[in-house]
């Protein structure tokens, strides 16, 4: 036969030494290419890392007072004004305090951070006249109706924002998949009760649900998380659970039940990470919803306690001073920059991991 | 079970039932299977063809044990008998977990060397996954016996590090033997693992399979469409006909003085390269296959038979032997008769 003489070589073996790539790497080298998408996650990647540096650089505590001949720094540690000689009750003002030092022409300093207000102090006692105060060049944003400087409150806000929606996104996650995992992987009975199960819990009203809690308790960042992502994972389990479902029956878990493998290394090892691409593609999007439901949660009062500085809370101040034009549109300039960055990161994602390659809508 | 088997399929049978209603009760069943008995022989390469639908690859993975993962409703019957280093164990009814450390005997390759490969794992990780199962070497003879395995499938040891989707779908398949044989099996079930590739590729994988099977003292049920390709592999053959075996015999004898008008008819249809050869008359069928749910009455093949009689309504045909090692189940044929063709093709 004319077979037989066809040697049993392999049809073309690959010479090249270069470093071979996984699919996940293949991805994110794609993610690297869409610029818009990549330079909006470094944006908001370093704007997050700096967030928790803001006690550093957005403090009314100074960084390093030098007070006859001795260092402190107040940042980490609380003096009172009695400290360094000051005639007032309580906390030191040290934006006052440095005034001071340099009326006096010795050789006292202070190191103040680069914007040397906080976000939960009242400046009415620098800043005369009825809050909210307009911008001005040491006030970026203005102040809001109780005299706290806005750009601080913004800025701190960033972080609470980001952080919740991550927080949210991360529980909701997991528990969405594990259940998906659950109810697609073992199908039947458990498929179609839990399925049922699910269907009963998403029709609870959730805004209904938040309002009649926020009446009974006053809700935190712990219980804001907890009751969101109750509300958050349904959507979830349908995606994992499809995909599941998809994969389950593709030949190469044929293949690994074949080869013997548990029940837990099929699921963890080979269906899951071939079942994450519609979830991660959605995951900046669930990040947006999630910053979107804290600042809606915060407008109409349900949300983080009042001290905490929350962007919703301040557009609720915006619209109640709606003339006073910078509590309308830093807070909304800021949710608007974030919310675009996170929907470019979301954009590039998408087409990245998308499948098909050269099917993008152009 | 006999000294030289190594599988004995005693009276297999596989149903799916079908749900309907209001309740979604049991309204129908399709027979994939009906009342199949093989033997493998040590060593040996058992074809099994027939067309698509037939029941093939549902008795290749009812034997290996996954046909209640895929479809966890499925109804089998029968028993298969695998010989093992302590005896001879029934893996029918076994559940997934006792089926587990009986796996390493028996391996499969699977048709698709696109999706039976995980994507997500380098081929070193693939190949490895069985050892990972049913041995405790350490990482290092791992990805030694790795290197060896993948040197034996002909692809080169440092190819491991890559990943599925850098080769092509012959390299796939070699990948996809060089896991099967991770454990040392003694059987292997290889499904359709040539329909695939392209005929040049479909070569070389074979010849590979025949080398690797006397290497390895490998037992194959080779599971193919193509009856070439059958021919060229199998010591025997088996043809199926709607989850029914029609016959049974040596390689070159099915394949060349076929008894059964149905091996007779489907052999007719084996394209011929030598033109000399293309007087030979075709035998065609009429009508198409009746549907597995609703057989027909006695002999299932009796409805496109060129010489079916009344009579075979009324009963079920066995095999029964026709010359030295060859079954049919008809009574009405003897050895080295060759049906008249009702249709002339020219």
């Amino acid at each position: 036969m004319a077979e037989k003489e066809l040697t049993s070589k392999p049809e073309n073996t690959n010479e090249s030494k270069e470093i071979s790539t996984s699919v996940l790497m293949k991805r994110w080298k794609k993610f690297k290419t869409l610029k818009r998408g990549y330079y909006s996650f470094l944006v908001i990647l370093f704007f997050y890392l700096l967030s928790f540096a803001f006690p550093l650089l957005i403090n009314k505590d100074a960084l390093i007072v030098h007070y006859e001949g001795e260092y402190y720094f107040p940042v980490f540690q609380f003096y009172d004004a009695k400290t360094f000689g000051q005639d007032r009750p309580g906390e030191t003002n040290y934006r006052i305090l440095k005034q001071e030092f340099s009326n006096q022409d010795g050789d006292n300093w202070v190191l103040m951070p680069l914007y040397p207000y906080s976000p939960n102090e009242n400046l009415l006692e620098e800043i005369p006249g009825i809050p909210p105060h307009p911008p001005t060049m040491q006030n970026f944003a203005g102040t809001d109706d109780r005299g706290r400087d806005v750009f601080a409150r913004l800025m701190y806000g960033f972080n609470i924002s980001i952080s919740f929606a991550l927080v949210v996104t991360m529980f909701s996650y997991i528990l969405g998949v594990v259940i998906g995992a659950i109810l697609g992987f073992f199908g039947g009975k458990i498929d179609i009760f839990g399925q049922r199960l699910i269907e009963i819990w998403s029709t609870l009203p959730f805004l209904y649900v938040i309002i009649i809690i926020s009446s009974l308790v006053q809700p935190n960042f712990i219980l804001l998380t907890v009751i969101l992502t109750l509300f958050g994972w349904i959507g979830i389990t349908y995606y994992i659970r499809g995909e599941f479902y998809r994969e389950k029956a593709r030949e190469y878990v044929s293949a690994a039940v074949s080869m013997g493998a548990k029940n837990r290394t099929i699921i963890l090892k080979h269906i899951l990470p071939n079942s994450l691409v519609p979830i991660i593609s959605f995951a900046p999007f669930a990040i947006v919803g999630n910053i979107s439901s804290l600042v809606a949660l915060d407008f109409l009062g349900f949300g983080l306690p009042p001290p905490t500085p929350s962007w919703g809370q301040l557009m609720d101040q915006g619209l109640q001073n709606i003339n006073n034009w910078w509590l309308v549109t830093f807070p909304l300039i800021a949710l608007f920059l974030t919310l675009l960055c996170i929907v470019f990161i979301g954009e590039a994602i998408r087409e990245a991991f998308d499948p098909k390659v050269y099917s993008r809508l152009r | 079970m006999k000294d030289e088997n190594v599988l004995e399929i005693k009276n297999l049978k596989v149903s799916f039932p079908i749900h309907g209603g209001l309740f979604l009760r049991k309204v129908a069943e399709v027979k994939a299977v009906d009342d199949v008995s093989l033997e493998l022989k040590k060593g040996e390469t058992l074809g099994l063809v027939g067309e698509s639908g037939c029941g093939k690859s549902t008795i290749g993975k009812a034997v290996i044990n996954i046909q209640r993962f895929t479809s966890p409703d499925v109804q089998i019957e029968g028993e298969v008998w695998l010989k093992t280093d302590t005896g001879e164990v029934n893996i029918t009814n076994l559940t997934n977990k006792e089926m587990r450390k009986y796996r390493g005997m028996i391996q499969m390759i699977f048709q698709d060397p696109y999706s039976s490969l995980n994507a997500r794992l380098s081929v070193g990780q693939i190949i490895e996954e069985p050892l990972l199962y049913h041995t405790d070497m350490k990482k290092q003879e791992r990805s030694e016996k790795v290197a060896w395995l993948l040197e034996k499938v002909g692809l080169q040891p440092e190819q491991s590090k890559r990943y599925p989707h850098e080769f092509s779908g012959g390299q796939r398949q070699r990948i996809g033997i060089a896991r099967a044989l991770a454990t040392n099996p003694k059987v292997i079930i290889a499904d359709e693992p040539v329909s695939a590739l392209d005929v040049s590729i479909q070569a070389q994988v074979i010849n590979l399979l025949q080398d690797l099977q006397q290497e390895f003292d490998l037992s194959i049920i080779f599971i193919a469409h193509d009856l070439s390709v059958v021919e060229h592999i199998s010591s025997r053959i088996t043809v199926m006909y709607l989850g029914k075996i029609v016959e049974v015999g040596i390689g070159e004898e099915v394949y060349h003085n076929p008894i059964h008008p149905y091996s007779q008819a489907l052999l007719s249809a084996v394209p011929l390269p030598n033109p000399k050869f293309r007087d030979k008359k075709r035998i065609i069928l009429t009508g198409d296959v009746p549907t597995p749910i609703n057989k027909p009455s006695g002999c299932v093949f009796r409805t496109r038979c060129p010489i079916a009689r009344p009579e075979c309504a009324t009963f079920i045909p066995v095999l029964e032997e026709k010359s030295n090692g060859s079954f049919a189940a008809c009574p009405f044929v003897n050895a080295g008769e060759h049906i008249e063709s009702t249709i002339n093709v020219n």
